[in-house]
C-alpha cells in the first residue's frame, strides 16, 4: 500500500453517455446493438457514439488518430478545462501523464493484422504499426497540449485505472511531478467482442434486448476517463475528492491487507469497482460488506464501467462522484475474484 | 556526489536475470560481448522472407507446470529471466511472497497472433487454442506470467512506453519501493522476435539490411533482437537485513517525453537532455561524475542525430568528452526489453569497469562532447554510469547505476 495525498481537480470523460467534463448528468444508459461490424444475430454492448472531437475541443485534430487516442485527447482535454487550469501558465515540462489500459489500440493492432493476412507480411500498412503502441494515446495527449513530463501507459489486468491513479500520485509525490493526467480506458473491437463470447463470458442481455438484470451482468463497453490530479497542499482548487492511499495485489488476504492499509480509517461509502464478470462482481460487493462498517453506503459497480474490463475504474469512480454521495472517506473496491485486488482511498469533501 | 546515504531510501540491485542471444544469465552476456562477439544473423533463416539481420535466442527452458498454449514468447523469455533474477533469492525469505512484478513489453502476445485472425477472429479463436493464444495478448500478461511462475502476489503491472519501456518499469518500480508500497520488486522487460515486428519495422523501411551501425555517419537503420532481463530491487535497509549481495546502487532515474512527434525523435533531443539532467539531479551527481553512457543509439539517422545533440547538452559542462557506446550493435534492439538489457549491461561496466564499444563504427556522428566508444574494450573504474532509452511517441527515460560503496551488505 502506498501512501499519498493528491486531489482530483478536474474530471472528463468519453464514454457510453457521451463526451462529458465533469460529473456526468445522472440517468440510465442501455446495451445498443453493435452496429460497428457485421455479428450473427443480435449482439449489444454499451458504446461510445460517434462523435467530432473539435465539435467538443475546438481545434482538435483527430483525422489521423484511431478512437482511443482521440477519445484520450478529448477526455484529457475535458478535464484540464473543468479543473481550470491554463496550461500556458504551467511549467510543462512537469506534467505528466498516466494512462492505464488493457487492450491498448486494438483497433490498429487488427488493421495491421488485417493488411498481414491481404497482403502478407512484405506489404503490411506502415500506418497502423506505430500507432498500434499502447503508448500512443498518451504519447498524443503530451503532443497536443506540449506536456513534456513522465508520459507513463500501465497495464494491470483487471486493475489498470486503479495502477494509474497509483502510479501518477507517487510521481507526484516523489517530485517527479506537479500535476498529473490521469486516463483509463479502451476500445471494443470486433476481436475483444469475440474473445469474451467464445470464453463465454457475455452476459444473455448482449443477445437479447431485454434491459440488464440488477447485478452480475458483463456486457462489454469502451470509453476513456481523465482525472486532473495535483498536490493537495497546492491548491485551493475545488477538490471532488482527496486521494490519500491506495494499493493493489495479485493474490493474497485481501481484507487483512486493505484494513492495514486503512489504519483505522472507516470508510463511509465502499465504491465496488473492477470487472464485470460476474465472479468479480460478487467477489467485490462481498468483500466490501466484509471489510466496511455496516452503516457504510456500498455503492454497486456500474455496468456500463464494469464492461471495460481493464480499465473501468476510473469511470466508475467519476459515476459514483456523480451520484453525490455524502462526504466523508470513501473506498474504491475492486476485485478480480482470487486474481487480484485494489483498493483505493479516498477523502470526499 | 553524495557519499552519506540512507538506507531506508536507497535503492539497490540484488539480482539480475537475463536471457539474450548469448544465452542466459549475466556470464554468458558478459563474456560474449567482451569478446566483441556479435549475435546478429541472417533474418531469412529464421524467418523466411524476411531480409536483413536479427538477433534471436535459441529454445528456452519450459518446467512441465508451463503451459506451452497459455504463454507467449515474451512470457517465457519473461519467465526465464525472473528465474535466473531470483536464483540466488531464498524465496522462503520474508518479503519475497509479497513481491511486486512490472514487466515491460511491447509485443507481449502478438508473437502468438495470426494474421487470418483479424479476417474472423471468432472462427480463429475456435480452433488451435487461439482463444488461449490470445489472452496473451495484453501487456500485463507478462508480468502476470512471471508472477505466477515465481509465486509472488504482490502488485502485477506492464508498462508500455515503446522502446523506453523497460527502463521505465526500473524507475517505476523504485518509486514504489520509495511509497513502501511493497518490500521487494522485480522490474525489467521482455520482447520475442516475430513476424508483426519484422512486418512493422520493415514497412516504416526502419530496418538495415546489413547488421547495424549505431552512430556511424553511415548508418541504414536498426536490426531486430529479442531477450529479456529482470531486476531485483529492493531499498539498501532490506538488502543489509537479509544479507544480500548488492549488485549495484540505482542512484537516479528521470522519465521525461518529446511532445514532438508522434515518431521521430525532438530533433535536437533536448526532451532526453532533460531526461539525463534530472536523473543526474537526482543521483546529486555532476556530469563529470558519469563515466559511461550506454546509449539507445538504434541506428537510425534521426535517432543517434538527435541522441548525439542530447549528450553535446546534457554534457556540455564536462571537461572531457563523455565516453558512450551503443550495444544494441551486438544483438539489435530488444525493444520493450532494451533498457533493462542495457541496464544489465551498465551494471556489469560499473561492477567489472569494462567499457564496451560500439561495433562496426568506423565513422562517427563528429562531436566534441562525445568518445565514442569503438575498437578496444576500455578498462577504466567507473563512479556512476547512466543507461538512456527513448521510444516511438517521444518517451525518453536515464538510469544512473553505481557501485555498493558501503560496506554493510554484501557488495
Amino acid at each position: 500500500m502506498t501512501a499519498n495525498l493528491a486531489a482530483i481537480t478536474g474530471i472528463g470523460s468519453v464514454s457510453p453517455y457521451g463526451p462529458l467534463g465533469g460529473l456526468i448528468p445522472p440517468g440510465p444508459v442501455e446495451p445498443e446493438s453493435i452496429t460497428a461490424w457485421t455479428t450473427a444475430g443480435l449482439r449489444r454492448a454499451f458504446m461510445v457514439k460517434p462523435f467530432r472531437p473539435a465539435s467538443v475541443v475546438p481545434g482538435l485534430k483527430t483525422r489521423r488518430l484511431d478512437r482511443l487516442s482521440a477519445w484520450a485527447l478529448v477526455a484529457s482535454s475535458l478535464a484540464l478545462q473543468d479543473a481550470g487550469i491554463d496550461l500556458s501558465n504551467i511549467d510543462r515540462s512537469r506534467v505528466a501523464v498516466v494512462f492505464g489500459t488493457g487492450f491498448g489500440c486494438a483497433e490498429l493492432t487488427e488493421a495491421f493484422y488485417q493488411s498481414a493476412a491481404v497482403n502478407g507480411w512484405g506489404g503490411t500498412d506502415p500506418s497502423p504499426f506505430p500507432e498500434g503502441l499502447a503508448n500512443a494515446p498518451a504519447s498524443h495527449v503530451a503532443l497536443w497540449h506540449g506536456l513534456r513530463g513522465p508520459n507513463i501507459t500501465v497495464g494491470s489486468k483487471g486493475l489498470a485505472g486503479e495502477s494509474a491513479l497509483i502510479q501518477a500520485a507517487s510521481l507526484l509525490q516523489h517530485g517527479q511531478a506537479d500535476l498529473a493526467i490521469v486516463l483509463a480506458g479502451d476500445t471494443l473491437t470486433r476481436a475483444i467482442y469475440e474473445w469474451y463470447e467464445v470464453a463465454g463470458l457475455l452476459s444473455p442481455a448482449c443477445y437479447n434486448a431485454e434491459p440488464l438484470p440488477e447485478s452480475g451482468s458483463f456486457v462489454p463497453s469502451e470509453g476513456v476517463a481523465a482525472l486532473v490530479l495535483e498536490p493537495a497542499e497546492r491548491r485551493e482548487a475545488r477538490a471532488y475528492a482527496h486521494f490519500s492511499s491506495g494499493g493493489w495485489a495479485a493474490r493474497g488476504d485481501a481484507a487483512g491487507r486493505i484494513r492495514e492499509m486503512l489504519g483505522g480509517a472507516v470508510p463511509s461509502v465502499i465504491i465496488c469497482a473492477g470487472q464485470g464478470a460476474p465472479c468479480a462482481h460478487g467477489s467485490t460487493v462481498g468483500l466490501a460488506r466484509e471489510i466496511g462498517d455496516p452503516s457504510a453506503v456500498i455503492v454497486a459497480p456500474q455496468a456500463v464501467a464494469a464492461g471495460i474490463a481493464d480499465a473501468g475504474a476510473l469511470l466508475h469512480l467519476i459515476l459514483a462522484l456523480s451520484g453525490r454521495p455524502r462526504g466523508g472517506e470513501a473506498l474504491l473496491l475492486s476485485t478480480l475474484g482470487d486474481r487480484g485486488f485494489a483498493a483505493l482511498l479516498l477523502e470526499l469533501p | 556526489m553524495i557519499d552519506v546515504i540512507d538506507p531506508r531510501k536507497t535503492i539497490v540491485v540484488t539480482g539480475v536475470g537475463v536471457v539474450s542471444p548469448y544465452g542466459i544469465g549475466m556470464d554468458c552476456l558478459q563474456t560474449g560481448m567482451l569478446s566483441g562477439q556479435s549475435c546478429l544473423v541472417k533474418t531469412k533463416d529464421l524467418y523466411p522472407g524476411f531480409e536483413g539481420s536479427t538477433a534471436h535466442v535459441g529454445s528456452l527452458p519450459l518446467a512441465a507446470k508451463d503451459n506451452a498454449l497459455r504463454y507467449s514468447r515474451s512470457d517465457r523469455l519473461a519467465m526465464v529471466a525472473a528465474e535466473d533474477a531470483v536464483r540466488a533469492f531464498d524465496s522462503e525469505s520474508a518479503g519475497f511472497r509479497e513481491s511486486g512484478v512490472i514487466m515491460a513489453s511491447t509485443v507481449a502476445g502478438l508473437s502468438e497472433i495470426e494474421p487470418g485472425f483479424a479476417q474472423d477472429p471468432g472462427a480463429w479463436y475456435r480452433h488451435g487454442g487461439g482463444l488461449l493464444r490470445a489472452a496473451s495478448y495484453p501487456a500485463a500478461h507478462v508480468a502476470d506470467a512471471v508472477g505466477e511462475h515465481l509465486g509472488v502476489n504482490g502488485p502485477r503491472c506492464a508498462i508500455s512506453a515503446a522502446c523506453a519501456s523497460s527502463a521505465m518499469a526500473i524507475a517505476l518500480a523504485a518509486n514504489l519501493l520509495l511509497d513502501g508500497a511493497v518490500p521487494i520488486m522485480l522490474a525489467g522487460g521482455s520482447d520475442a522476435l516475430c513476424p508483426f515486428t519484422l512486418s512493422g519495422f520493415n514497412s516504416l523501411q526502419a530496418l538495415d539490411p546489413e547488421p547495424c551501425r549505431p552512430f556511424d555517419q553511415n548508418r541504414k537503420g536498426l536490426n531486430l533482437g529479442e531477450g529479456a532481463a529482470v531486476f531485483v530491487l529492493e531499498t539498501l535497509d532490506r538488502a543489509m537485513a537479509r544479507n544480500a549481495s548488492v549488485l549495484a546502487v540505482l542512484r537516479g532515474w528521470a522519465m521525461t517525453n518529446d511532445a514532438f512527434h508522434s515518431t521521430a525523435p525532438e530533433t535536437q533531443g533536448n526532451g532526453l537532455a532533460d531526461c539525463m539532467r534530472l536523473a543526474m539531479e537526482m543521483a546529486e551527481a555532476g556530469c563529470d561524475d558519469i563515466g559511461y553512457v550506454n546509449a539507445h543509439g538504434t541506428g537510425t539517422p534521426l535517432n543517434d542525430i538527435a541522441e548525439t545533440h542530447a549528450y553535446e547538452t546534457a554534457f556540455r559542462e564536462r571537461r572531457r568528452p563523455v565516453p558512450v557506446s551503443s550495444t544494441k550493435s551486438y544483438f539489435g534492439h530488444c525493444l520493450g526489453a532494451a533498457g533493462a538489457l542495457e541496464a544489465a549491461i551498465t551494471i556489469a561496466a560499473v561492477r567489472c569497469g569494462a567499457l564496451l564499444p560500439t561495433l562496426r563504427l568506423t565513422d562517427p556522428i563528429e562531436s566534441a562532447s562525445v568518445n565514442w566508444l569503438r575498437g578496444e574494450v576500455l578498462r577504466q573504474t567507473l563512479p556512476l554510469a547512466m543507461s538512456v532509452s527513448a521510444g516511438f511517441g517521444g518517451s525518453n527515460a536515464a538510469l544512473i547505476f553505481g557501485s555498493g560503496g558501503f560496506g554493510s551488505a554484501r557488495s
